[in-house]
């Protein structure tokens, strides 16, 4: 099928039908920048969030979590890749300039990955609220996304975000019947996490936010933050934790927690690279990518050849 | 480096099915990156990989003539009706 669109109020009509734009249609070039834009920043933060729970692989108790987690690091890692060959093929930057600017600062990624995780519990606190945060938010882009390649690659994102939560459950439903010990070392790491994982859905959103008007996001920031404190606020409440909001307070009209006033300056700094961990986590990833050049050297088209790895050989199985 | 497009295919249920796509330097770096970012849950038991510039694909609107040929469908309306009338008037 082809099709153009005239002017942008075509284009905005087509996405108000629920139309689904495709890399090769003549999109507005605003609108591919935004698209882009966008999945850079999933694609840079699930890179860094795979780096940091790689971080744990070895420090996870018992042997069972440890595989999990090490299933946990894969997903992450190829979710990073999943998602830097969609926002590649909208041809703003290669793979390589996106991850090249990842490693000299020069682009966002999530406020979450911006912060130390000190403990196991910090961890089991990343799993359960964190991972349950971007898959709110991932849902909700799914739901109604414009952009058809990355709605299709999310179908597959969020399958796995699911099991990463229900980790994080498990994991969390084993320290709240555990000892006072472990009770308090979650109790800590809700303090530290509870408030980056709820910025994680940002201010509430713009009235012309062109996310919104493009369908790239379906639901608004606020929409979603609200679903995010009504499921984990009672879920952690019922475990016999204390969320670490002194204003927060039951709304008995509307049925709803109400977190109080947000403080979203620790928000603006982790988006300027100015976090508490920023500067370590980005220099940490540029390390690894400067370490591993010899991996992407021998794995390169004169690499390969020097191997012996040629073409052809393998068969495709058949039909 | 070239880009590939991969396509999996489960048990004898469905048809191959586009995925998505991946960079790698040879045919077979591509089957192996496929396999751990396509398949790690064994989401398939057959993989393609397909070299984007091997691809033929159709120009843009070399299918749309099909769009408008009434005549190679029938919706059985006309017929259900007359059944439904013949049903209703007993003989
Ligand atoms: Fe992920
Ligand atoms: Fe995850």
């Amino acid at each position: 099928m082809t099709r153009s669109w005239a002017t942008m109020e075509d284009f905005e009509a087509f996405l108000d039908d629920g139309g689904l734009v495709e890399a090769d249609d003549p999109m507005p070039d605003a609108y591919r920048q935004a698209v882009f834009a966008f999945i850079e920043m999933h694609a840079n933060s699930e890179l860094m969030g795979g780096l940091t729970e790689r971080d744990w692989i070895p420090k996870t108790p018992g042997l069972r979590h440890k595989m999990a987690v090490l299933a946990k690091t894969q997903d992450e890692i190829g979710h990073g890749h999943l998602l830097y060959m969609v926002a590649a093929d909208l041809g703003v930057k290669t793979r390589v300039e996106m991850l090249e600017d990842l490693f000299a600062g020069r682009s966002r990624f999530h406020n979450v990955f911006h912060y130390r995780a000190v403990t196991w519990g910090d961890q089991v606190a990343i799993a359960f609220l964190v991972d349950a945060a971007a898959l709110i938010s991932q849902q909700a882009v799914f739901k109604n996304c414009s952009y058809g390649p990355y709605k299709r690659i999310l179908r597959r994102i969020i399958a796995e975000e699911g099991f990463h939560m229900r980790l994080g459950e498990d994991r969390m439903l084993r320290i709240a019947e555990g000892t006072d010990r472990q009770r308090l070392m979650f109790q800590e790491s809700l303090n530290r996490w509870f408030w980056p994982a709820l910025q994680l859905f940002g201010p509430d959103s713009e009235s012309d936010d062109v996310l919104l008007r493009w369908h790239i996001k379906s639901e608004r920031n606020e929409v979603l933050r609200d679903r995010w404190v009504q499921r984990f606020v009672p879920m952690l409440q019922s475990y016999g934790f204390t969320i670490p909001a002194p204003d927060m307070r039951w709304d008995a009209v509307r049925h709803r927690w109400d977190v109080g006033s947000i403080d979203w300056e620790p928000l603006k700094r982790t988006l300027a690279q100015g976090g508490p961990d920023s500067s370590r986590r980005i220099r940490e990833a540029a390390d690894n990518w400067s370490r591993t050049a010899w991996v992407r050297a021998a794995l390169s088209d004169n690499g390969a050849a020097a191997n012996g790895a040629g073409n052809g050989s393998t068969s495709t199985g058949g039909s | 480096m070239r880009v590939y497009e991969v396509f999996v295919k489960k048990d004898g249920r469905n048809e191959f099915r586009h995925v998505g796509a991946l960079e790698a330097a040879t045919d077979e770096l591509a089957l192996v990156l496929a396999r751990e970012v396509y398949l790690r849950r064994a989401e398939g038991d057959r993989l393609w990989v397909v070299r984007r510039d091997h691809v033929v694909a159709a120009p843009g609107d070399f299918v749309d003539p099909n769009a408008d040929k009434p005549h190679r469908h029938h919706d059985g309306a006309a017929v259900a009706a007359r059944r439904m009338a013949a049903r209703q008037s007993p003989s």
